[in-house]
């Protein structure tokens, strides 16, 4: 059976019947116990878990730790992956491969969690229903956003995996084998959310809010197992990226000689580490309730549903943080390469990140101020909440110091960096007025709110994602993306996303609520909607020509050997694709990462002397 | 220097002409009450601040592009600048003493949304799944919609039988969600200044109907206020009648209709005297005593295609035995 | 350099890494904890479950010494001591489960309330029902070390696995040095 050696067959035929055999298990246990043997939620629940744990067996990530659980010694490093295409369907413990197998996979839910979104916005795009029952609406709308979140997080495992190590010379990551792990736990736990699809779907958008929760079909419990699961790769890739930044810098890299994505990286990683655990555990606190009748969020047995949104929040914003450093990181990398001049102040963007990351932990707050939370509360998160500007303000003058005179080319990478900037800003300004409690009182809950976050989500990480792969295609691959291609996709994708969110911004200041199946046609907000729906489907084609693209470049790309955009950065120095190990040796850093202009400056020295020698 | 110049009028221009622009189009919805003025003032100066941001960053980002853009046949690379810490101290410290400047306002302003007035009218708002339900306990008046007075503040206490609700009239701004738990009951204070129809629009995901969770808010000059006060104070002698108003003022016809059309629950029509068929199997005769059970346990006995958990569990709570038995003549006047 | 030497320079880098590793997955999950104090306070407030204060301070005590068996072992290893290493592992482990059967045989089945009767009852099951999960996935690591350990796999140099047992085995006591008080001491006794 050659398909056997793949291995997310096995792990997919492992999830099929450990699923079986988790509800078999649990109705079973019941029926010992002298329950009704028979009850739906326990059984799916027990299934779901045992799936997991059975894919993650299957596919052959837990392998080398059960060895070692035995006793038998395992090799740090496995022997070379196998060549072609087949690497990247099984367990490899190459950063390189683990970082595609993210950035693949991040796309994928891009289209999918995308296309949830083209399915309602049509029907949206009249008042009245059209073709969706509020029901279906409600699930659509709710995974749209869990979905694309999950993109996200795993857009940014694929940037931090693939770039990191190269980055700062080391061989692999700190933890190969935990990085695979990382990697596949999010397979099974994407399965799940889109699960709830066939299950019956849920009704609560993504935050999960209870008493909702706690009383919506069972494909309630399968969206909090899901993104737990996901929840859960987010810590333990953090914890690899901090060891691996901390431990692994090549000779002469001091922490102020890293490439500047390193430290978004690394600031992003600290809120990953330590945030995550609470949405964990506050999803983890309704599905018991649901399964074994407890009161945390249950008025009537004592319970308070202010404290879910605390625990909630305490992730859920600083995760907006995740969503945008890394991007923001790729936007400082890239800019000094276009414009050929070094990255104004890079000690002030190194240290902004850290900034935000730790500021960031201390406003969540910001999205209850009409919860009814503890009215105390409202002021001193507000002050926190606009202290952000502060560190990101940083961020964005710096941006143009280091644009301003300098000897500006604009490929394909370069315009989505500039959409970056541009999109993040606006995204980032419409900031202040939710945080300002007065004016959130009329904004939250509103298409004003929706707007602001498609703009920061987009500009924080849509726009450096899309500039990340075209600039890095050819380090991966070889080949080069279509510039021609590349240039329609920015063009029909920009102005289709500011009439998008401009639109949004507009409707929700003038009374459109977010999260609604149908509108009240007297608010006159039909018109605005149809052109919405529009944006939204030249959207998608842009998107469209770029999965195009993709899958064209990857073997009809224009040859691109070296250091094609003329980088400082150590990954260009050597052959793409890169050789399974990286660096024959350690390189030497010798010099200011961002020197551009500087003649005769370098960064590293490839072939350094060494002491042995 | 030349650059800095061109461009520094370059941003003085845009900022003014985007503030211009976005004040020329009407980005609020009406103003209808005391509480909206300062949070339509702050809102103001924020899209001016923000005109003036994005249009210094804009500016200097597309000049550079322009102007600094690689000619053709160019070579070499740009300046040699690092940075400069006066001018990264400077645009730190800027925006740190803007942002505490509207953290202050935003707190001036909120306190202002909140200033009590002891003369104000109280209303119980019971938000239920999908319905709003509007007590006066001063005037004993029970309402499926909001009526106020011009003019005179309301104190709002917010509250909801099930599942989370918000209150929110985008006319009056102001914003509160509706919790449910005895001692979470919230308050909101609204000023009604302009006479006109409005909505109050539930702004927090409720389930299934929340987009139609819309229930009529109407301000009104005092004196028609009184006459809709003394109306009101006057029950229906008919139970069928008050029943029916019980079914509307509680919320029953969120879920319930009267006219066949199965909604969330199933409908009243025809449904006394019915040959019921529950989920457990058996079929029972629809009459006083099961509609009695239905309504204060609805769970006990399910009909078959609905799931448990659904209607509300504490109707034998809110409803008066009376209240019940009005509902339960008006079901069974729907033939 | 020699090739053995180069070896043990290997050793020792990844040696730091594993416990920089270690403390970050400890540092991490100590979120985990702090999120169920929170929610015990936000809760109850100044109030607690009404428990058996004798059984209470019994499980913390094999608790508490079961830290110091573990400490002996790491101890003893670092020695090159295999007997006594062996013998505290195994103490460690019993204790280990010693506790979780107070906890789960004797506590879960002796209170006065389930887990789904008021606040007070679900904050104590999820804060012990939490807590005795970590100790499971401790008695479980022990035992993987007790069985490793048996076949002579550690050495005075080598003995990462046990080192790292025993740091999550104090952090696991650590936690409940935290949750004892505040389940069983602090705050006057609600039903
Ligand atoms: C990538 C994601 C991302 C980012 C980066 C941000 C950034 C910010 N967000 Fe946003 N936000 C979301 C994603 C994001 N947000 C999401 C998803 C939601 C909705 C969640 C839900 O309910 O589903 C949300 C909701 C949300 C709310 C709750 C609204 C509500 O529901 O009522 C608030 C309230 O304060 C808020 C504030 C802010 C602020 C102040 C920033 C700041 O960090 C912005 C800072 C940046 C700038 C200000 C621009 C650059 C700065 C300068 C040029 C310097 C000078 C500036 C000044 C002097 C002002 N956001
Ligand atoms: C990264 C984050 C992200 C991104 C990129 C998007 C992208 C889009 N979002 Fe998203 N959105 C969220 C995150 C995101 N959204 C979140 C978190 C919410 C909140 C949810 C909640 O309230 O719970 C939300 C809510 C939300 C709403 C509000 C719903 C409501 O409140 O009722 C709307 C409404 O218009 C909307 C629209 C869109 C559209 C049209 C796009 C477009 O950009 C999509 C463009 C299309 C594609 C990317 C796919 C392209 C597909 C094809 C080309 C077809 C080919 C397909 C295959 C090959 C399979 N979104
Ligand atoms: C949130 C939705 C909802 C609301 C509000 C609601 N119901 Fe129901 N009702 C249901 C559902 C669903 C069922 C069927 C399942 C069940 O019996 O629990 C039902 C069943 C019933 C039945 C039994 C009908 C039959 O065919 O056997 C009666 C009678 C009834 N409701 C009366 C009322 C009254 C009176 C009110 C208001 C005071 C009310 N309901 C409010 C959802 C609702
Ligand atoms: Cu009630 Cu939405
Ligand atoms: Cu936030």
């Amino acid at each position: 059976m050659k398909i056997l050696k793949l291995g997310i067959i096995r792990g997919v035929i492992a999830q099929i019947v450990g699923t079986a055999a988790g509800v078999g298990l649990v109705t079973g246990l019941r029926a010992l116990m002298g329950l009704p043997a028979w009850a739906a939620e326990p059984a799916a629940v027990g299934g779901a878990l045992i799936g997991i744990i059975c894919f993650l067996a299957g596919v052959g990530a837990l392998t080398d730790w059960w060895k070692w659980a035995l006793g038998e010694e395992v090799e740090d490093h496995h022997g070379p992956d196998p060549r072609g295409w087949e690497r990247y369907f099984g367990v490899s413990v190459d950063h390189k491969v683990i970082g595609i197998q993210y950035g693949v996979t991040s796309v994928a839910l891009l289209l999918v969690a995308g296309s949830f979104a083209l399915t309602f916005r049509t029907e949206l795009v009249a008042s009245g229903i059209q073709f969706l029952s509020p029901a279906l609406y409600n699930t659509l709308m709710g995974l749209h956003g869990i979905v694309m979140i999950a993109a996200i997080l795993l857009g940014v495992g694929a940037m931090s995996n693939y770039l990191v190590p190269l980055m700062i010379g080391a061989r692999d990551m700190a933890f190969p084998r935990l990085n695979a792990f990382a990697y596949w736990v999010n397979v099974p736990g994407a399965v799940l959310v889109v699960s709830t699809l066939f299950l019956g779907g849920f009704d609560t958008g993504w935050t999960g809010y209870p008493p909702l929760s706690a009383r919506a079909p069972l494909a309630m419990q399968m969206f909090f197992l899901g993104v737990y699961v996901v929840g859960l790769s987010s810590i333990l890739g953090s914890l690899n990226i901090i060891v691996t930044t901390l431990r692994m810098r090549a000779p002469g890299m001091n922490m102020f000689r890293m490439p500047i994505f390193v430290w978004a990286s690394f600031a992003t990683a600290l809120i990953g580490l330590t945030a995550t655990q609470l949405i964990g555990l506050s999803f983890q606190m309704v599905m018991i309730q649901r399964l074994f009748g407890m009161g945390f969020f249950d008025p009537e047995k004592g319970g308070n549903v202010i404290l879910f949104q605390h625990l909630f929040w305490f992730y859920s914003h600083p995760a907006v943080y995740v969503f945008i450093l890394p991007g923001l990181g790729i936007v400082s990398e890239l800019l000094p390469v276009f414009a050929r001049k070094p990255l104004f102040g890079y000690k002030w963007i190194a240290m902004s990140s850290l900034a935000i990351a730790l500021v960031g932990f201390l406003v969540w707050a910001h999205h209850m101020f009409t919860a009814g939370m503890e009215e105390y509360l409202r002021v001193p998160f507000m002050y926190a909440t606009l202290l952000v500007a502060v560190p990101t303000g940083v961020k964005f003058f710096s941006w143009v110091g280091t644009i301003w005179r300098g000897k500006l080319e604009f490929p394909t990478p370069m315009l989505f960096t500039l959409g970056a900037v541009v999109v993040f800003l606006f995204g980032g300004l419409t900031g202040p007025p939710n945080g300002t409690v007065a004016t959130d009182l009329h904004l939250h809950d509103t298409y004003w709110v929706v707007g602001h976050f498609h703009n920061t989500m987009f500009g924080g990480f849509v726009y450096p994602f899309f500039a990340s792969i075209y600039y890095w295609f050819p380090k991966i691959t070889g080949r080069k993306l279509d510039e021609r291609l590349g240039k329609i996709h920015f063009w029909l994708m920009t102005p289709a996303f500011w009439v998008m969110t401009f639109g949004m911004m507009w409707i929700g200041l003038l009374g459109m609520r977010r999260r609604i199946a149908d509108y009240d046609p007297a608010q006159g907000f039909d018109g605005v909607h149809l052109v919405l729906t529009i944006a939204a489907f030249v959207l998608a084609t842009s998107i469209l020509v770029f999965v195009i693209n993709l899958i064209f470049s990857v073997k009809g790309g224009e040859a691109a050997e070296g250091n094609v955009w003329r980088s400082r950065s150590p990954e260009w120095q050597i052959a793409s694709p890169a050789p399974e190990h990286n660096y024959d040796r350690p390189f030497k850093v010798v010099g200011e990462p961002y020197d551009y202009g500087l003649p005769g400056s370098t960064y590293v020295d490839m072939n350094p002397a060494m002491a042995g020698d | 220097m030349k650059h800095f110049i061109v461009v520094g009028v370059l941003v003085i221009i845009v900022a003014a002409l985007v503030s211009m622009g976005l004040g020329s189009i009407q980005l609020m919805p009406t103003q209808a009450s005391a509480q909206a003025v300062p949070i339509d003032n702050l809102f103001g100066m924020h899209v001016k601040v923000i005109s003036f941001l994005f249009s210094l960053i804009v500016v200097f980002l597309v000049y550079s592009i322009v102007v600094f853009r690689r000619k053709k046949g160019e070579e070499g690379d740009g300046d040699h600048f690092e940075g400069h810490t006066g001018l990264e101290i400077a645009w730190t410290i800027a925006p740190l003493a803007t942002v505490l400047y509207f953290s202050y306002l935003g707190a001036q302003a909120l306190a202002e949304t909140r200033r009590a007035d002891p003369q104000a009218m109280q209303v119980n708002v019971i938000g239920s799944q999908w319905s709003w339900r509007f007590e006066y306990p001063e005037l004993g008046i029970v309402s499926d919609e909001l009526r106020l007075p011009a003019n005179r503040q309301v104190l709002l206490k917010l509250s909801s039988i099930d599942v989370i609700h918000s209150f929110w009239v985008p006319e009056f701004r102001v914003k509160q969600d509706a919790l449910p738990g005895a001692n979470m009951v919230k308050e909101l204070r609204i000023t009604p200044t302009l006479i006109g129809d409005y909505k109050v629009r539930c702004a927090e995901l409720c389930g299934l109907q929340h987009a139609y969770m819309e229930s009529p808010v109407i301000v009104m000059e005092p004196a028609g206020f009184d006459a809709w006060v003394i109306r009101q104070t006057a029950l229906p002698t008919d139970p069928v009648d008050r029943g029916a108003l019980w079914a509307k003022q509680f919320g029953c016809v969120a879920c319930h209709s009267t006219d066949g059309a199965t909604i969330v629950g199933p409908t009243w029509q025809g449904l006394s005297g019915k040959q019921e068929t529950l989920t457990d199997g058996t079929t029972v005769t629809v009459d006083a005593d099961f509609l009695h059970t239905a309504i204060v346990s609805p769970d006990a006995q399910v009909p078959q295609g609905f799931a448990p958990g659904i209607m509300p569990k504490n109707f034998g709570d809110t409803l008066s035995a009376e209240q019940i038995n009005d509902i339960i003549a008006y079901i069974e006047s729907l033939k | 350099m020699s090739a053995d030497t180069a070896h043990m320079t290997d050793y020792k880098f990844k040696l730091s890494n594993n416990r920089l590793g270690l403390w970050l997955f400890i540092l991490s999950d100590s979120f985990v904890f702090g999120g169920l104090l929170v929610t015990r306070y936000y809760l109850l407030g100044g109030h607690r479950p009404e428990l058996d204060q004798m059984l209470g301070l019994i499980v913390t005590s094999v608790l508490l010494v079961s830290s110091f068996f573990m400490n002996r072992a790491e101890t003893a290893i670092a020695h090159g001591d295999r007997q006594n290493f062996i013998v505290s592992t195994a103490i460690t482990m019993i204790l280990g489960i010693g506790f979780l059967v107070g906890v789960i045989g004797f506590e879960w089945r002796t209170a006065p309330f389930g887990p789904s009767d008021g606040a007070a009852g679900s904050v104590f099951y999820m804060m012990t029902g939490m807590h005795a999960f970590h100790v499971l996935t401790g008695v479980l690591f022990l035992f993987v070390v007790l069985r490793n350990g048996l076949r002579g796999r550690y050495s005075a140099e080598r003995h990462w696995a046990v080192e790292a047992c025993a740091n999550y085995w104090h952090f696991v006591d650590v936690v409940w040095i935290f949750f004892y008080p505040a389940l069983y001491l602090l705050g006057t006794p609600a039903g």
